[in-house]
């Protein structure tokens, strides 16, 4: 099966820090990819470059076998920001209903859909001004999947949302998976990593260990994934 | 009070804007470049000698009043340009601005001049920049004061009406300065707006989001140019409506009669002022999204207005003529746009000129041409590449 997102020896230099050095990634579609890291290791850059937001020194990135930037590819992709990347003068309905028509979504279902799954359907009219930190989290969720992107990239999308809610949304990215979505989920919390398919753990650009949670830990010879990702990246410093 | 902690918050301040470079810079270099560039207009700009053209209709005294002007022109009070045959001649020449003043002695005036009577000459100037037109006029007066005064046995000089081509004589500064602040606020609302609404696109990551969506860059800028122009056009229908209109309200109760609107009168279409006041907010939505790259906050969208907008103002005709700004500057307000847009909004609203006028017509093309090319520009600045 064609991989749904690809990079192909992805660099991306600035100046003469190497943000992402030579990555080599295939991710099958219909999988939650966990993609780990500690601060600064190049998550964000990463996304960035796979999204066509950053073009890339060498190397290059596919959506859908579309070279990114591409419309095609653009069109295809779901991109959930750090920032939360909303309007604060809109209303809810507002700020979905202009990313939805940037899709070409017009569907009214859709957009219905998108605010009941992030629980803010009752909140449709209210500006965004006016709402907490994690209702905003959860619009800029809804933002990017109201138009049922068949890759969605998020990240870090459960900072400052609540357990119960956290919980909600890993069962939701299930069911997106099970349809066929392929999803790429930045993190540095490791309980949300064991949720994933698959791990990609990144260190200053580089990949240095990939494999499910159970294999990673195995072979780090650690009890849970923290400690595994720090006996990884420990003996990657050593190189 | 704690001395240490009023210390600590001054401190903090003075290290916030050592690393803002930039607002140390508006702090003490704008304002000298805005102060230098004003000093330098007031003291270089040149009273340019008034072109004078004269119509003597009572042959006997020709010779005198040529010999007045001819011998003020040498003294560089005046330049004497021409003599006109009549009245209607010396119009044209105004009107095509060959001249800016032109000097009617009637015929009759050797019967007053013999009868005892205080003689009236014309003073005939084009009615543009009323401040302007009163000191040629008064240039003249001089002269001929000289001329036919001398004539009436050195007794007074001769009683002066006056007229212009365009508007009315009685026009105030505010005739002459209202349309221009017309085209010079929607300007500057329309850059500050854009620039700082496009900066937040830029710094709260809705930018990033929308560059990761099909949409094409293009696509975003003339988005924001139909936004933002319905905006302008909204502004300019209530600005043009105030300037123009002029609604007598009558005493009701308690509240005194009194008037809405400026009156300011216009001899031109109105939808040409709006065509023209649109092009100018056009420019100025995408200079606001061009030079938004250029800033980090909103703070540093505000400091553009000293470096792109007060310069405009004092070049472009606001209140200096272009034509008697030092000769360095001139060259650098003929390409601003502002300067365009000044001259034709006076040359609709005061000249009444239309689109047959070939000054509206270059005034029309450089706005439009700058439009594109800015929008180009402001294209160009909308990089998928952000960080």
């Amino acid at each position: 099966m064609d991989a749904a997102v690809e990079a192909i020896g992805l660099t991306k230099r600035f100046g003469t820090l190497t943000a992402v050095d030579e990555i080599d990634l295939a991710l099958a579609p219909g999988r939650i990819y966990g993609l780990l890291g500690p601060n600064g290791s190049g998550k964000t850059t990463l996304i960035r470059l796979l999204t066509g937001l950053a073009r890339p020194t060498a190397g290059e990135a596919r959506v859908l076998s579309h070279r990114m930037p591409s419309r095609e590819g653009l069109a295809s992709i779901g991109y959930m920001t750090q920032a939360d990347g909303i309007y604060p003068e809109l209303s809810v309905l507002e700020n979905i209903r202009f990313f939805a028509a940037l899709y070409g979504t017009t569907d009214r279902a859709a957009l219905t859909a998108a605010l009941e799954l992030v629980e803010l359907a009752d909140r449709a009219g209210t500006p965004v001004f006016e709402l907490s930190g994690g209702m905003r989290r959860r619009l800029s969720l809804a933002c990017a999947l109201v138009h049922r992107p068949p890759v969605l990239f998020l990240d870090e999308p459960t900072v400052g949302i609540d357990p119960a809610l956290r919980v909600q949304f890993w069962s939701h990215f299930r069911g997106l998976a099970a349809s066929g979505t392929t999803l790429l989920v930045t993190s540095h919390v490791m309980d949300e990593a064991d949720r994933c398919d698959e791990l990609v753990l990144v260190l200053a650009g580089r990949v240095i260990e990939r494999g499910t949670s159970a294999e990673i830990r195995a072979r780090a010879g650690a009890d849970n994934l923290e400690a595994a990702f720090l006996a990884v990246s420990a003996g990657n410093r050593g190189r | 009070m704690s001395r240490r902690r009023v210390a600590a918050i001054t401190r903090r301040i003075l290290s916030q804007f050592r690393r803002d470079h930039r607002t140390v810079a508006l702090l003490f270099v704008v304002p000298v470049f805005v102060t230098g560039l004003l000093g330098w207009i007031v003291t270089e700009s040149r009273a340019v000698p008034p072109r004078v053209s004269t119509v003597v209709l009572s042959p006997r005294i020709a010779d005198q009043v040529e010999a007045a002007f001819s011998a003020a022109d040498a003294d560089g009070a005046i330049d004497y340009v021409a003599k006109a045959d009549t009245e209607d001649a010396a119009r044209r020449q105004l009107r095509d601005d060959e001249i800016d003043v032109a000097l009617v002695v009637p015929a009759g005036i050797e019967a007053d001049i013999l009868a005892g009577r205080r003689p009236t000459v014309t003073i005939i100037t084009q009615g543009i920049d009323p401040a302007g037109d009163a000191r040629a006029a008064a240039a003249v007066g001089r002269v001929v004061a000289t001329a036919v005064g001398a004539g009436a046995g050195g007794a007074v000089g001769p009683a002066i009406e006056r007229a212009t081509v365009y508007g009315s004589p009685d026009a105030t500064q505010l005739d002459a300065l209202g349309p221009i602040f017309l085209g010079f606020f929607a300007y500057f609302f329309v850059f500050l707006l854009t620039g700082v609404s496009f900066l937040r696109e830029r710094t709260g990551g809705t930018l990033e989001r929308l560059l990761a969506t099909p949409v094409a860059k293009a696509e975003i800028v003339v988005g924001y140019i139909a936004g933002f122009g319905i905006l302008a056009t909204i502004q300019v229908i209530v600005l043009l409506t105030f300037s123009l209109a002029d609604v007598h309200v009558p005493a009701l109760g308690p509240l005194g009669a009194f008037s809405l609107g400026l009156g300011v009168a216009n001899a031109g279409s109105p939808l040409l002022v709006f065509v023209i006041v649109l092009l100018l907010a056009i420019g100025a939505v995408n200079l606001g999204i061009m030079l938004s790259t250029f800033a980090r906050t909103e703070l540093q969208v505000i400091q553009f207005i000293p470096i792109v907008i007060v310069p405009q103002g004092l070049l472009g005709g606001l209140i200096w003529p272009v034509e008697s700004l030092p000769d360095l500057l001139q060259p650098v307000a003929r390409v601003l746009p502002l300067t365009y847009g000044i001259e034709g909004l006076r040359g609709v609203l005061i000249r009444g000129a239309g689109l047959d006028d070939p000054t509206l017509q270059l005034d029309l093309a450089v706005l439009a041409a700058v439009a594109v090319l800015v929008a180009l520009l402001a294209t160009r600045t909308i990089r998928r590449e952000v960080a």
